[in-house]
């Protein structure tokens, strides 16, 4: 614990400080509600401050160069902007500074709007001194801001697509034809991926290969385009603009000059289920996956050839091969590369209803999935395209589709899957296309036709004499004899049970995030969401950045998505990658964090908690050192350090010290100071602000990046000084910007929390709470709840706590 | 008073997932043989009348008890400890069917839930001694302590 | 091996040929069971039904009495675990209801600590020291074509009967019974329906009729498989089976019969029992000309 430090003594060494503060009206929006001559006149008495002026809008034309000229004609050197909140103007200031000749850096603003003036309209006299102190603590911390300079680290003008469907592939294609080089890794013999399964796409009908072909011909013969099939990604490291690549290549045991006569086939004697045509049918061991594939090139299934233990047993196929294309001897390979950006479309899962066992799927041979009924109706499918039921090969007279299988199931997959209710439209239509005598019947819970041209489809089905029946059936019982199936539920619009048979159950199945999506999350540090998909930087407005710089997501593996918008979104992903490319170069934002070489002693502790992993070193090398490129400056790091040897730059525990104890000045424990991440808890309470939502004035909001920032130390000097509460708050749990880097601080505070109790504090006066963004009336709620129990609380109590905390303190650190 | 007893005893917030999918219903084997209400409008009627309608309604009683419904909700309703609170509530209406009326009344009576005439006879023929009398007096004072009064005199 | 055996009312009032097949099987297969003074469960379709806390704190005395003892409980009846099972979760996991019942006990000497578990006899055959002892005791095998009825209160709710076994999809799905009697040389026949409900309840609370009306549809389907012979675990499915064919063939005029059998005589024909000595004779539908066919009777 560091020695508190006078505000003279810090002041001192600071005796050739020129700054300039200037207080905004912005119009009545703080005028009307806060006296802001007062507040100017307050701060040209504040140490260091050289002239403090109020305007009516600081952020005009005239109120930047009035900023400007005084810079220029005063030769000032720090300056402070009373307005609003940072996350608004900040780069507008920043900018007026730079343009006459003042490091962006050596700007501060109070938040005097969000945070005070909307917030506290009918007190006038309470935001005025409020408005005060923020300037004060504003002053007191650029008066130890330091100039930065933004880095600029090189981007590499080559990308990898992790999957080869439809989003990767367009993904891909938009990259190569700006002209980038692309590698695009595809785990199967060929790209295609969903879409190739699928025999036709809503809304409009349209052939599914048939679309898909060209594009996939396209990938094959791109000169920019680098296509690894059979493929996985096995080790990402590197930062953004230089990603190195390791990629684990399967042997194809068939070499380039494969022509896909197709001689081999026939000439395999290992029989296997095909997984293209969903297990309806069988394959051999040397198989291509379907007719259009890309590459169009055989290749053989290792694990269930004949050959599989090393030796060759068989070699019927080299014997059919006129042209001599199986090569047994062909070898696994690992390729490295670089590349500067990187596009995820890896896609997604299909839910398995084999747990549902009261639908009898597995049991009950009539009753079979989407997916298994696209390729029975494709002409390439198994059944060559005829509508058939696999019990006994006969054309179903009455088929039923029941949705929401797997999905909005706390069961299986909690979400809607968002493709089914129009799959199973299109499904129904084309049965009805085909084979108009057959009878369907939809069961549905909601059908959900939300997208463009899907309301016509959903009409044309009902008037086309699709049946839909509100209630899915509970329970499907065989007739062994004839395989039928019995259909028990209710049907809820008329409120009776009903019993229908059917010829065949199409049960319309939910998609899921990959099984194995957790290693390409840890490989490149995403975020995924509650259900289990990656997730976005911001779901409105960077909706397919991901919170690592450089990486972008592009189709269903964000989220459950029809063709459309996995193209719409892969196009997006491409162009976001494109910009880093076509610049060439990347600024890094000079907030990250610095390691003091001398005071580090290697334990590895920081290197622990970042999320990036953007510390690198060892006990070995005696330090640990941060990758300036792959830090994102959420300062979790920081804290965590027991010898004082990192700090953040911009966000230093001086300058933040320098905050509280200015706050810990005047009356602390009327106060409750919080700390507010920038990305949720301080837009929160700006939201709060926006939305005039009303709360007791007795707050202090100190913003750091991430409150995985907040350093226990911070909590102690506010409770050793007096203050009467601290708030801590973040994201919420899953929503973090920085990777769940605020899990350290749900746990610093569970620590920080069992420490209050041994040292004999009322643990209730610090308080953890998740606000996000959105979560304006959820601030205010918390902070009015903080403040309730504070007035309950007698400042002698305070700080007859504050001297116990003090006096435990000392104790710990005389017993280090 | 009982409108609070119920929602002491389930959460009511519970139902506010339920979205009428119908699953329940489409099991209940009740529903296929008698006109019981089922759970999904039950919990719809809690939901949007009040849950006065329901408890007043004898078909609440048509249920097998199997909770196949609890079982096969995608929401995990706790379906079954629903139904025990409303069937509760309907009880202290003196809502309850007469068969199940006498059955607790034995119960209170006598300590079992059964009794047949020759009981030690047939006990006998299966080679078995008599069985030992219930512990009456002090499943009867517990029960005046549990307020089972509030619903059935014994 | 040791259990406090708990009876209920329907076994040792209705059906001692169960009681009495169970000690005798038991004792064979070396599992010690004490005799404890409890009463009534109660019943979850009835006491629990009407009045949730006398319920609660009945079943809780039962569980103490087990708990003075130090022994497990077993049981031999579905809706017998059913309550005893789902009290002894709740008392062990929710204070408040603990507390509250513990006051109501106190002044009967009793305290509720949750030291003990709930078993029901099919889990307590199915483990592998058990399995292993009929396969050393068995004298014959039983060649029968079985369809296995559970009882639904032997395994619903899944999330206090068996949280531990829990299926993806939350459920629980029971196969021990089918397992148990393959190993004695039964042909387990599955079914359509298997996991519907017999009727019991709903005949025995409201409606016999459409209590029976549930029994017919699942001996329809128990027909459609030429299933020789149902095995039960709980009285009340048996009664149900039993009674209610009989009364259903007077109403349809339907002959087909199957003769349903409490699991432990299936075990105690296998250990070469006797059928007077496993009560068979009391049952309505008589399995005697089904056990002479394949030489058992």
């Amino acid at each position: 614990m560091k020695e508190p430090e006078s505000l003279t003594e810090k002041t001192s060494e600071h005796n050739d400080l020129r700054i300039g503060v200037y207080v905004c009206h912005c119009g009545k929006n703080i005028g009307g509600t806060v006296r802001c001559e007062e507040v100017a006149q307050f701060a040209t008495a504040l140490p260091g401050v050289m002239l403090a002026k109020d305007s009516l809008y600081t952020c005009s034309e005239p109120g930047q160069e009035q900023i400007k000229s005084d810079i220029r004609e005063h030769r000032l050197n720090r300056v402070v902007v009373a307005s609003c909140t940072p996350r608004l103007h900040e780069p507008t200031f920043r900018a007026a500074c730079q343009s006459a000749g003042l490091n962006p850096y050596l700007l501060e603003m109070a938040n005097i709007r969000e945070h005070c003036s909307w917030v506290h309209l009918h007190e006038k006299d309470a935001a005025t001194e409020k408005a005060k102190e923020l300037v004060a603590m504003a002053v007191s911390r650029v008066a130890r801001l330091m100039p930065q300079f933004e880095v600029t680290v090189p981007v590499a003008r080559k990308s990898l697509v992790i999957g080869g469907g439809i989003a990767g592939i367009q993904a891909a294609l938009d990259m190569a034809d700006a002209g980038y080089k692309v590698y695009l890794v595809e785990k199967a013999g060929s790209i295609g991926g969903r879409m190739a399964q699928i025999d036709k796409t809503f809304p409009t009908m349209d052939c599914s290969i048939c679309i898909l072909a060209p594009k996939m011909s396209e990938v094959g013969r791109h000169p920019n385009i680098e296509l690894l099939t059979l493929s996985q990604v096995q080790e990402i490291s590197g930062h953004i603009g230089n990603f190195r690549v390791k990629v684990f290549k399967r042997a194809r045991y068939v070499t380039d000059e494969c022509t896909a006569c197709g001689e081999c086939i026939d000439a395999c004697p290992q029989l296997v289920p095909d997984e293209f045509e969903a297990g309806l049918s069988i394959r051999r061991a040397i198989h291509i996956p379907f007719a259009q594939a890309v590459p169009s090139k055989y290749h053989i299934d290792m694990h269930h050839c004949l050959n599989n233990q090393g030796i060759v047993a068989c070699d019927r196929c080299f014997q059919a091969c006129q042209k001599k294309c199986i090569n047994f001897a062909d070898r696994d390979q690992v390729l490295e590369f670089e590349v500067g950006t990187i596009v995820v479309a890896t896609g997604v899962d299909v839910y398995d209803p084999t747990p549902l066992t009261e639908l009898g799927y597995g049991k009950f041979p009539n009753v079979i999935t989407t997916l298994e009924f696209e390729r029975l109706i494709n002409a390439g499918g198994p059944s060559g395209g005829e509508l058939i039921r696999p019990s006994d090969r006969k054309r179903p007279r009455k088929v039923a589709f029941l949705q929401c299988i797997g999905s909005r199931s706390k069961r299986a997959s909690p979400y809607c899957s968002n493709v089914c209710c129009m799959n199973t439209i299109k499904d129904a239509l084309l049965i009805r296309e085909h084979w108009p005598e057959t009878e369907i019947y939809v069961f549905y819970i909601d059908i959900r036709a939300f997208g463009k041209g899907f309301e016509d489809l959903f009409q044309r089905a009902r008037r086309e004499g699709v049946n839909f029946i509100r209630g899915v059936p509970g329970e499907i019982i065989e007739d062994i004899n004839t395989g039928d199936l019995r259909l028990l539920g209710e049907n809820t619009l008329l409120g009776s049970h009903y019993r229908y048979t059917m010829d065949m159950v199409v049960l319309s199945v939910g998609i899921q995030p990959r099984k194995d999506s957790a290693s390409l999350q840890r490989m490149l540090n995403l975020a995924t969401d509650t259900d289990g998909f990656y997730m976005e930087a911001h779901p409105k407005l960077r909706p397919v950045d991901t919170t690592s710089g450089g990486v972008f997501l592009a189709g269903a593996a964000e989220g459950p998505k029809d063709i459309k918008d996995s193209v719409t979104q892969a196009s997006a992903a491409a162009s976001r990658a494109n910009i880093l490319m076509s610049k060439g170069e990347v600024t890094i934002p000079a907030i990250t964090a610095r390691i003091d070489r001398d005071k580090c002693t290697g334990c590895g502790l920081c290197a622990r908690v970042c999320p990036y992993h953007a510390i690198e070193g060892g006990k070995e090398l005696g330090y640990y050192r941060v990758v300036e490129a792959a830090c994102q400056g959420c300062g979790v790091c920081v804290p965590e350090c027991r010898f004082g040897a990192i700090d953040q730059t911009h966000f230093t525990d001086d300058q933040i010290v320098s905050q509280i104890d200015r706050v810990l000045a005047n009356n602390p424990h009327d106060k409750i100071l919080c700390f507010a991440c920038n990305w949720c808890s301080y837009a929160g309470a700006d939201f709060a602000g926006v939305s005039r939502m009303q709360y007791p004035p007795n707050v202090r909001i100190i913003r750091t990046m991430c409150s995985g920032r907040v350093s226990p130390a911070w909590i102690d000097r506010a409770f050793a000084g007096g203050i009467g509460a601290v708030l801590v708050s973040g994201c919420h749990p899953s929503d973090c910007h920085y990777n769940n880097a605020n899990r350290e601080t749900a746990r610093r505070i569970e620590r920080f929390w069992k420490r209050m109790e041994r040292a004999g504090i009322n643990k209730d006066r610090l308080r953890l709470a998740w606000v996000s963004a959105a979560e304006g009336a959820q601030f205010a709620k918390v902070i009015s709840e903080m403040h309730e129990a504070l007035a309950r609380t007698p400042a002698d109590k305070v700080h007859k706590e504050a001297d116990k905390l003090r006096e435990f303190l000392s104790k710990k650190s005389s017993s280090q | 008073m009982t409108t609070l007893r119920i929602w002491k005893h389930f959460p009511r917030e519970d139902l506010y997932e339920c979205y009428q999918c119908a699953r329940c219903t489409g099991s209940c084997p009740a529903m296929e043989v008698a006109p019981a209400i089922g759970p999904r409008e039950t919990i719809l009627k809690c939901l949007n009348l009040g849950h006065q309608d329901v408890v007043e309604d004898e078909r609440l009683w048509l249920c097998c008890t199997c909770n196949v419904c609890e079982d096969r909700c995608p929401q995990k309703i706790p379906i079954s400890d629903l139904l025990v609170a409303l069937r509760n509530s309907a009880a202290r209406r003196g809502n309850i069917p007469a068969r199940l009326v006498l059955a607790v009344e034995l119960l209170a009576k006598t300590g079992r839930s059964m009794i047949v005439h020759q009981l030690d006879e047939m006990r006998a023929h299966h080679g078995l001694a008599p069985l030992p009398p219930a512990p009456i007096e002090e499943i009867r004072e517990l029960l005046s302590k549990t307020g089972f009064r509030e619903v059935i005199e014994f | 091996m040791k259990y406090a055996l708990y009876l209920g009312c329907a076994i040792p009032i209705k059906y001692p040929g169960f009681e009495a097949t169970t000690r005798l099987v038991c004792e064979r297969l070396g599992i010690e069971l004490v005799d404890l003074p409890f009463a009534c469960c109660p019943p979850g379709t009835s006491m629990k039904m009407v009045h949730y806390d006398s319920w609660l704190v009945l079943a809780a005395r039962n569980l103490c009495v087990a708990e003075e003892a130090g022994l497990d409980v077993l049981t031999l009846c579905s809706g017998c675990v059913n309550t005893l099972k789902e009290a002894n979760t709740i008392l062990k996991k929710q204070d408040a209801r603990r507390r509250k019942v513990n006051r109501v006990l106190e002044d009967h000497g009793r305290h509720f600590a949750g030291t003990i578990e709930v078993t029901h006899i099919l889990d307590v055959l199915y483990q592998d020291a058990v399995v292993e002892k009929i396969v050393r005791k068995m004298e014959r095998e039983v060649p029968l074509r079985v369809g296995c009825h559970y009882g639904c209160h032997y395994f619903r709710p899944p999330k206090y009967m068996y949280p531990e076994e829990l299926s993806p999809s939350e459920s629980y799905v029971p196969v021990k019974m089918d397992h148990l009697l393959s190993i004695i040389g039964v042909e387990p026949t599955e079914y359509s329906r298997k996991f519907l409900c017999c009727g019991s309840p709903l005949g025995a609370n409201m409606d016999q009729d459409a209590g029976y009306a549930i029994t017919r549809q699942k001996l329809g389907h128990i027909h459609d498989r030429n299933i020789q012979a149902l095995s039960v675990i709980c009285p009340s499915c048996f009664e149900q089976f039993d009674m209610g064919q009989v009364v259903l063939s007077r109403k349809f005029k339907d002959n087909r019969k199957v003769p349903v059998f409490y699991l432990t005589q299936l075990i105690g024909l296998a250990l070469g029992m006797k059928y007077r000595e496993l009560g068979l004779d009391v049952h309505r539908v008589k399995s005697r000309k089904l056990l002479e066919e394949i030489g058992m009777a």
